[in-house]
């Protein structure tokens, strides 16, 4: 049994063959990278995983049992977390009740919603601006509160959407810092970036998308020189 | 909520608390029972500010239809007690009752609509309930009006009555707003995708705040009702929306005590305005604009920041 598994999803926009037929499937406590070309389909993925978008077919197993009729909400309440490429924090609510909301919002205490929130701060390096509205933060500080949000109440699962994406070095050290520490204490990750050399370095497997389709999947560094992928970065006659 | 927040909403609690014990002690100075009138008048709006300002300003959902539930709730307890003698003690609840039932119904309906989708539907609403309302003679006696028991004719006891009822709203509101209910209804407002990922439920939560922003209308309805002992189809004109709007904004939306502020300043202006004719309105929209573009927290923002200042 797998914790995420998704089989056979299709999905279209207008006459468009965004995803066709992806299956893959995510063991328990593996941190595993999703990369691809732009528009290979990476984040209509994770839409449909997270319950944003709604499958033309196919479906997505939690523990090995179906979702059906998937929202965010019941996604959420289900133990899939997700972080998105453009930041969604709530921009005139500080950066602590930010943590808390999304702490209470899982059915944490309040009290123990606060707590956790500070643990959290502390821990992402936000502690100075933590009583600020996070609409006040930088781009970076924002990711990394998201990320937070993420985890005040540890999800089954955690989509990453390009979180290292137009982030300070400092904060992406930060945030691959507590990624490592989290899978190594069990956590289950899928994480979606660019970046080829965190890719390598954080996930020791990876799946790698092209035109809606899986092109590979497993070690990464197989994958990485798997001659579609490689194909499918230069574009054309490569390899 | 953290420590910063909970005490900036203490602030805000304390500072309305304060003004409203100003306004209690007014009738030591003013006994004229027209200005205590226009005082009682104020106090309507203040619920509608309130609401409203719960709604859009916590929940970040623009209904134009607040005064159309004080008509409705104005309406409930009139017509139970015009038709079927109802004595006021079950009337004035079922008419709120009624505002908040008609206004989860609505809720429900246009929750789905976002931003300027939202508001035209709510302003379709507010036309056509006072249309029906004005068009059906023999139930509600059309613009006549219909004329409602009224329970005292003692100002001051209506005044007071105004007045407690204003700081029990307050202290509801800050309760609200501190639990966890008013952290979802900010998250709603800040970014409804990003709330429902974090598993709030944003159709619960936008159906509830419309339902009690509805029933805080159909408050100053039964009330305003009963005191005025006359209700028509006129306090659900789009005007008094456009009042209500301007108060929350003029005062400070997103703040506890800038709705009661703002509601007390515009309708003491507008009463200073009436000789004047019909530039209240006008000069309320420009106030608005300006206050948009400068001064988005309103003169209650304005007043924190001057007093927040660094010491030099």
């Amino acid at each position: 049994m797998n914790a995420l598994a998704a089989r056979g999803i299709a999905k279209s926009f207008g006459g468009r063959k965004a995803l066709d037929g992806v299956t893959f499937a995510i063991d328990y406590g593996e941190l595993v990278g999703l990369i691809g070309p732009n528009g290979s389909g990476k984040t209509t993925l994770l839409n449909i995983l997270s319950g944003h978008l709604v499958p033309d077919a196919g479906e997505i197993l939690l523990d090995g049992k179906p979702m059906h009729g998937m929202t965010p909400v019941r996604a959420a309440h289900s133990g899939i977390l997700r972080m998105f490429q453009l930041t969604r924090v709530f921009r005139r609510m500080s950066a602590l009740d930010n943590l808390v909301t999304a702490g209470c919002a899982l059915g944490l205490e309040f009290g123990a919603a606060q707590a956790r929130a500070r643990e959290l701060v502390e821990e992402l390096r936000l502690e100075h601006v933590a009583t600020l509205d996070a609409g006040n933060l930088s781009g970076g500080q924002q990711k990394l509160l998201e990320f937070g949000c993420c985890f005040m109440v540890p999800p089954k699962i955690a989509l990453l959407d390009e979180p290292f994406a137009a982030v300070h070095p400092t904060m992406k050290e930060i945030m691959a810092e507590f990624i490592r520490r989290r899978h190594a204490a069990g956590q289950t990750v899928l994480v979606v970036s660019h970046d080829m050399p965190v890719i390598v370095e954080l996930c020791r497997s990876a799946i790698c998308m092209n035109a809606g389709v899986v092109l590979a999947a497993g070690e990464t560094r197989e994958v990485l020189a798997n001659h579609q992928v490689i194909e499918a970065y230069l574009g054309g006659e490569a390899a | 909520m953290t420590r910063s927040s909970q005490q900036r909403l203490r602030d805000e609690l304390v500072a309305s608390l304060a003004l409203m014990a100003a306004v209690a002690a007014v009738p030591l100075a003013v006994t004229n029972d027209y200005w205590l009138g226009v005082l009682i008048v104020s106090m309507y709006f203040v619920f509608l500010a309130g609401g409203w300002n719960l709604l859009a300003g916590y929940a970040g959902q623009f209904s134009l239809a607040p005064a159309t539930f004080a008509m409705l709730g104005a309406y409930g307890t009139g017509l139970l007690a015009y038709h079927w003698q109802v004595p006021a003690w079950a009337s004035i609840p079922a008419g709120i009752l009624a505002a908040a039932l008609i206004g989860m119904t609505l809720g429900r309906i246009v929750m789905r609509l976002r931003g300027p989708y939202l508001a035209l539907t709510t302003l379709s609403f507010a036309e056509i309930m006072r249309i029906v309302i004005g068009n059906s003679y023999d139930f509600t006696r059309g613009d006549l009006g219909l004329s409602v028991p009224a329970l005292t004719n003692n100002r001051l006891v209506w005044y007071y009555v105004f007045v407690a009822t204003v700081v029990l709203m307050q202290l509801a509101l800050y309760a609200l707003l501190r639990s966890r209910a008013g952290l979802y209804l900010m998250a709603i407002r800040d970014d409804e995708i990003g709330a429902a990922s974090r598993g709030i439920n944003t159709a619960f939560w936008k159906t509830a705040a419309f339902t009690l922003s509805t029933a805080l209308a159909g408050l100053a309805g039964v009330l305003y009702a009963h005191f005025s002992s006359l209700v028509s189809p006129e306090l659900g004109l789009i005007l008094q929306t456009g009042l209500v709007i301007c108060m929350v904004f003029i005062g400070g939306i997103a703040s506890l005590v800038g709705p009661v502020f703002g509601a007390f300043l515009v309708y003491l202006a507008s009463e200073a305005l009436r000789e004047a004719g019909g530039v209240q309105l006008i000069v309320f929209a420009l106030l608005v604009i300006l206050i948009a573009r400068f001064f988005r927290e309103g003169l209650w923002g304005l007043a924190r920041r001057l007093l927040e200042r660094p010491a030099p």
